[in-house]
């Protein structure tokens, strides 16, 4: 590190090349990951568990048992529309899995907590990719077509929705309603005007049982939600930043490989600050780095 | 996947532009053409819309019609002044636009040059209301009175559902569409991931966010009763009758026996809103006679004086005339008219008579003996009709 450079400038310097892990380093070009080369040391392991993982408490002191890596974020401008100016430079990740599932702490500096979806109001988001084979990963643009990624992204109004606390009437506590269609009209005919709802697109929904959604992609554009309702997770905030806990099954029946020990996998994150109207492609990511499962 | 710029033929600018995605015209186009100088702000189609369509509880403030005053009326606050500024001045070359449009303009990382308004600017739907502005010195035909009036007329806004939308260009995910059948522009509401990127790109700010489903939604030209062969609800709540739902062709195909072509193509009396930001739009305005030629010019194009004259005119072409008396009088779509011996008509696509309109209504004279007893009173003149 150069002289009077602090360690988050330094991050930035580094851009979406490499790694920096507290005990690993990995360092990673875009697409051509590993190359024809050996697989260099993982940059995150997953440490091994026996027993339940700390899948929804970032605060539980399992996390210690895993090594942390320092992952540089960069502000997305591979395909438009492009985050202009990045509002963090990195993510904390650690990682545990127990055989059966994996699990994944965040955190991230973040200032506010933004958990309601409004006009120009937007949420904070962090989301792991992952290979859905084992070995070269597809390429970092969520992947491509036929080279299809695993995503799970937890946000904060998912979890928000958990509490019912959603809705007009979060967003402007004093609105008042004239008559509304549910006052009038019977539930088949009401819902009708919560079209996105009736039509069942997932971010309409405000009863769900978890805040992570499981997706699949073949390249920007084409997120594509998961129905399964298998990862779990939750953020605390601490006041100038999140710590998220997300874990769901190593075995991934439709989506791709089951995670195993002694295998060679990447993973990649990104990170939404909703008070910067981050949101979509307007985010920050990092590139593939070289994740492992730990062997029991 | 990152789209790529392709050039694409914009008739309203007289030349070719970029574009996101190649020309692809519908079948027919959906338009509405809109008679400004009728309008008196009753917000009679704002009604008919929002308790048609937009209700529900997330849909507050969405007005996916609306009646604005200009030139300070706006809804969203200052929609069409801030997208003028950030496009900046641009000249047109006679009927030939030489400056830039919203796609063309669009910075690096970004499909259109987009502004987005502040959650605030949301706030007052009728901002600036019946204020007038400027001096009657300037306008062309009030100069003779005695007194000195300023002007201000009323913009019917609906979306433009344009040939070359920007909510379209702006989507990452392909979740709007343009329905090949008639050129309405939806939402997929399964698809939407609610990013807003549209709110941002579409420079008539007619596309809206539902609080409550979380994606976006806007104006679908009650696609459900043109299915029908109906007229929008906007269209047929209008007292004023100023509105007329239609379908444009291209103006190589133009059939001068339709009425929408006729308008825009044949006469040219009715006129695109902001041609110049490029998205070729729908909605056609026969621009009020009463206001500023270089204002009009802003907002219609260079086509706005002939226009004013045309209209001016129209008590002398009976053609002209008797379409505009058609305008507000069936609920049904005009497929194509005729004006004949005094009276106007409207016929369905299989050629039967819709409605049949003449130019001048007969007028009648009630003989004095009509007039009524009061009380006993002997008949002393006309009773008003109770």
């Amino acid at each position: 590190m150069a002289e009077g450079m602090t360690r988050k400038d330094a991050l930035v310097a580094a851009g979406a090349v490499g790694a920096v892990g507290a005990g690993a380093v990995g360092a990673a070009g875009v697409l051509g990951l590993f190359g024809s080369e050996a697989p260099p040391e993982a940059a995150l392991v997953a440490a091994y568990r026996r027993g339940e993982l700390p899948q929804d408490d970032p605060q539980s002191s399992a996390w210690d048992d895993a090594a942390e890596a320092v992952v540089p974020l960069s502000p997305q401008r591979v395909s438009p529309p492009f985050l202009d100016a990045a509002g963090v430079a990195e993510l904390r990740a650690r990682a545990l899995h127990n055989g059966s599932d994996v699990a994944f702490r965040l955190t991230w500096d973040d200032g506010s907590v933004d958990d309601l979806d409004g006009v120009r109001r937007y949420h904070d988001a962090v989301a792991v990719m992952l290979p859905t084979v084992a070995g070269d990963p597809a390429p970092i643009t969520m992947g491509d077509r036929g080279k299809p990624v695993h995503i799970l992204q937890w946000r904060a109004t998912w979890q928000r929705d958990l509490t019912g606390q959603t809705g007009v009437d979060q967003i402007y506590p004093r609105v008042e309603h004239d008559v509304m269609p549910d006052d009038v009209l019977p539930p088949q005919t009401a819902s009708l005007y919560w079209v996105g709802r009736k039509a069942g697109n997932p971010l309409s929904q405000v009863k769900r049982a978890t805040p992570v959604e499981q997706i699949v992609a073949e390249g920007f554009g084409t997120t594509t939600h998961l129905p399964e309702l298998t990862a779990r997770g939750r953020g605390v905030h601490d006041g100038g930043s999140w710590a998220v806990a997300l874990g769901f099954p190593a075995k991934r029946d439709g989506v791709g490989a089951a995670l195993e020990p002694a295998q060679r996998w990447s993973v990649a994150f990104a990170v939404w600050l909703g008070d910067q109207e981050n949101r979509g492609g307007r985010k920050h990511y990092a590139n593939w780095i070289p994740f492992a499962l730990e062997l029991p | 996947m990152a789209k790529q710029r392709v050039k694409v033929r914009n008739w309203q600018l007289g030349r070719e532009m970029d574009y996101w995605y190649e020309e692809s015209r519908p079948v027919r186009q959906f338009t509405m053409i809109m008679d400004t100088n009728k309008c008196i702000a009753c917000q009679s189609c704002t009604i008919a819309c929002k308790s048609t369509w937009t209700w529900g509880k997330g849909q507050e403030y969405m007005l996916w019609n609306n009646i604005e005053t200009k030139p300070y009326g706006y809804y969203p606050t200052g929609w069409d002044v801030n997208v003028l500024d950030l496009l900046g001045r641009q000249e047109w070359d006679g009927d030939v636009y030489a400056g830039e449009t919203l796609f063309e303009a669009a910075p690096a990382g970004e499909y259109v040059l987009g502004w987005a308004p502040d959650e605030a600017d949301w706030n007052h739907p009728n901002i600036g209301e019946d204020e007038p502005t400027g001096s009657a010195d300037d306008t062309p035909y009030l100069e003779d009175l005695p007194h000195s009036l300023m002007w201000m007329y009323y913009l019917q806004r609906i979306c433009n559902h344009c040939t070359y939308p920007a909510c379209v260009a702006a989507c990452p995910r392909d979740a709007i569409y343009k329905r090949p059948e008639d050129g309405v522009v939806l939402v997929d509401q399964e698809r939407c991931r609610g990013y807003q990127e549209c709110l941002t790109a579409c420079p008539y700010k007619k596309t809206m966010f539902n609080l409550e489903t979380r994606v976006s939604e806007k104006c679908i030209g009650c696609y459900p009763k043109l299915e029908q062969g109906l007229q929008t609800q906007c269209t047929t709540a209008c007292i004023g009758r100023l509105r007329l739902t239609n379908y444009l062709s291209p103006p190589e195909a133009s059939d001068p026996r339709k009425p929408a072509d006729f308008l825009v193509h044949e006469r040219k009396i009715a006129l695109p809103l902001y041609p110049q930001l490029g998205l070729e739009p729908n909605v056609y305005y026969i621009p009020p006679i009463h206001v500023p030629v270089p204002h009009l010019m802003q907002m219609f194009g260079p086509g706005v004086e002939r226009a004013i004259e045309l209209y001016k005119q129209a008590k002398d072409d009976p053609e002209l005339l008797g379409l505009l008396l058609l305008f507000g009088s069936t609920e049904r779509i005009i497929d194509t008219f005729d004006v004949r011996d005094g009276v106007a008509r409207g016929y369905a696509q299989d050629g039967s008579e819709i409605v049949a309109v003449p130019l001048r209504e007969p007028t009648f004279v009630r003989p004095f003996e009509f007039a009524t007893e009061v009380s006993g009173e002997p008949a002393t003149g006309y009773r008003h009709n109770t």
